[in-house]
């Protein structure tokens, strides 16, 4: 810097700083970006799940691996402080117009009644209440696993599925497990449901929303003679607030939940946030160590370029010397430099790490773009990379300051 | 040793030889002896290759000797640490080179103004020094201007008045008119005398200058790497 440049010197040096600074803003950037935008959809994860309606989730491995949902869901709803219990079978089918207009959607069975109270605060507001599905218990069309019952034929339609193809409160429905219509069965379209923004699972825009027992029975998920079905994907429990509330209590829930079917996953949704923060701390701390990369290479090119400047600057530093400026002065000021283009070098790669964000929130692609805009910037974090640049940065003055302090004054004075 | 009746600097069967044991072996000094009392001004000649640089960075703590010892105040220093050796030029030498060593980057006030950075003289202190002392050295006006815009007489003056700035007992100065002008090097000389006298400060010059030895009070000659002659006036 100012110490050791004059006219081109001073230009070249000049470049020097600025290029070490961009080596290191770039290497920062990096971190910066996968960071914020990892933690915050992270932390947007977490919310929602902080957020849902219900506390504990049954799940099993397989495609709708959950039998006889309808049964375990009466015998959860037996156990003192669950209020709700909300089995949840998700299939893609083919959706038929009037029009004759065809399109996959992700269709939910589910039972009216158990759904409702398993929506947490942001989803009950998409929802019509009470849901506007006849048979709100869906044990008359389920008539004990015979399936005899007469269905209601009722059905609900996402609000972007319903805007395009502006199907409204009344109209007919075709949903068929295959393309092929006649195999379909109609559906009066009865309300519809706004859908959440999702960024780790699908959107499912194009959604429908049908009791439980219809679903299985259009899908072959019903039971049948030779096979033991009845089938959900998750059953998703609600508890009373005291419930909820109590670590413990939640857990005893869990367990006697548990009891019931051991051989399905059982899990409160704090379990599921502690792994999801545990995963989220194990990817931070794989973004950083891949960010160490470019880090490292960043730190290579300052310690060459302090180097440089050393070389450079060998005879200021032999005056300097002879005149009696002790060494650690001017180790001071090569590790004080070095800090200083890495301080900046850090500041510059935050900042360039924020507006890419901005950019990708503005103009990227949809699910980018979605992410970017739940960026969190953590303080603490940032100050944290930027220190350890600078104290990384004091390795790479090290290397320089070794050289300087050689120089023989005698030989640099010649 | 009587310390009190000690010499300001004393080299004792000094050598010093640059690649020893290789086959560029240079022997630059061999075996000198000189005391050097406080306030003499000496003057160091001899053909190029002689020695006197070599001499004068002994004198001045830049280097070590090879064998025989160097004391300050009686005391040895030649072989103590970089550290101390540094300190110890710090509060004790001032150094005035052929070709200035001015830092480029810095005004002349702050070339001044150096070695009392490095001695943390406060900076109330420093500035009014550095301004005293470039007054002193005739650059009054000039504090502000960098080594490239001041002629080599004004160049040096500043080196004069940076060689005083700690008030050291010992000024070193090596072929200091080399590269001025016959006029900058009846001023540089003048001033030098005078600092000299004003500061009760030893001078040491290295020279090939007849008019800068004539000044000298002590004269020593010297050839390969020896003291050929040591001469005091009258």
């Amino acid at each position: 810097m100012r110490r050791w440049g004059r006219g081109g010197a001073l230009r070249h040096s000049r470049l020097q700083f600025v290029l070490a600074v961009a080596a290191i803003a770039t290497a920062v950037a990096l971190p910066v970006v996968l960071v914020s935008v990892g933690g915050g959809v992270s932390a947007h994860e977490l919310a929602n799940l902080e957020n849902a309606g219900y506390q504990i989730v049954v799940s099993a491995s397989g495609i709708h691996g959950i039998t006889y949902a309808h049964n375990w869901t009466k015998n959860i709803l037996a156990i003192p402080g669950v209020t709700a219990a909300s089995p949840v079978l998700s299939v893609t089918i083919d959706a038929f117009t009037p029009k004759g207009a065809v399109t996959p959607v992700l269709a939910e069975g589910i039972i009216p009644d158990q759904f409702g109270p398993s929506l947490g605060p942001a989803e009950q507001g998409l929802f019509p209440s009470p849901l506007p599905l006849g048979d709100p218990t869906d044990l008359v069309h389920f008539a004990n696993g015979t399936y005899d019952g007469p269905a209601t034929y009722d059905l609900l339609v996402s609000s972007p599925y319903a805007d395009e193809y502006h199907v409204g409160v009344g109209e007919k429905l075709v949903l068929s497990p295959t393309t092929n219509r006649s195999l379909g069965t109609t559906y009066t379209v009865t309300g519809s449901f706004g859908v959440p923004p999702s960024v780790l699972g699908p959107t499912g825009a194009f959604a429908v929303l049908l009791p439980l027992s219809d679903l299985q029975t259009l899908t072959g998920f019903a039971v049948r003679a030779a096979v033991a079905t009845d089938a959900a994907d998750t059953i998703q429990i609600s508890v009373a607030g005291s419930v909820s509330t109590s670590p413990a209590a939640l857990d005893h829930v869990r367990a006697r939940v548990q009891a019931l079917f051991p051989y399905y996953g059982v899990s409160s949704l704090t379990q599921e946030a502690q792994q999801l923060e545990a995963a989220t701390g194990v990817l931070t701390g794989f973004y950083l160590a891949l960010s160490s990369v470019g880090i490292s290479i960043g730190l290579l090119f300052l310690a060459l370029v302090l180097l440089r400047r050393v070389e450079a600057g060998r005879r200021s530093i032999g005056i300097r010397r002879a005149l009696g400026v002790p060494s650690k002065s001017i180790a001071g000021e090569i590790l004080g430099g070095g800090a200083a283009i890495a301080g900046l070098g850090a500041a510059v790669g935050v900042a360039a790490g924020y507006l890419i964000v901005e950019a990708l929130a503005a103009w990227a692609t949809s699910a980018v773009q979605e992410a970017a805009r739940l960026a969190v910037f953590e303080p603490v974090l940032l100050a944290e990379l930027v220190v350890g640049i600078v104290s990384l940065s004091l390795l790479a003055g090290a290397v320089a300051t070794r050289s300087a302090l050689r120089i023989e004054i005698t030989e640099a004075l010649r | 040793m009587n310390r009190a009746a000690a010499p300001l600097i004393e080299l004792a069967q000094v050598t010093r030889t640059y690649g020893q044991g290789s086959a560029d072996e240079v022997r630059a000094l061999r075996g000198i002896d000189l005391r050097i009392e406080p306030g003499e001004f000496l003057s160091v000649a001899g053909p190029s290759g002689c020695g006197k640089t070599t001499l004068l960075n002994l004198l001045g703590l830049l280097d070590s000797p090879t064998s025989g010892e160097v004391r300050w105040n009686g005391e040895p220093v030649g072989h103590r640490t970089d550290r101390v050796r540094a300190r110890m030029r710090l509060e004790g030498v001032g150094f005035i080179f052929q070709r200035f060593y001015l830092l480029p980057t810095l005004t002349a006030r702050e070339n001044v103004e150096l070695p009392m950075r490095a001695l943390r003289v406060p900076h109330g202190d420093r500035t009014r020094r550095a301004g005293r002392l470039l007054e002193e050295v005739g650059l009054t006006g000039r504090e502000k201007a960098f080594p490239h815009q001041l002629s080599g007489g004004e160049e040096q003056r500043v080196a004069v008045a940076r060689a005083l700035a700690n008030e050291p007992g010992l000024l070193l100065a090596d072929e200091p008119t080399g590269e001025l002008d016959s006029g900058n090097t009846q001023a540089i000389l003048a001033l030098l005398e005078k600092v000299r006298r004003d500061h009760a400060a030893s001078l040491v010059v290295v020279t090939h200058n007849p008019d800068v030895a004539r000044r000298a009070h002590r004269h020593i000659t010297m050839r390969d790497g020896a003291v050929l002659e040591d001469r005091r006036e009258g």
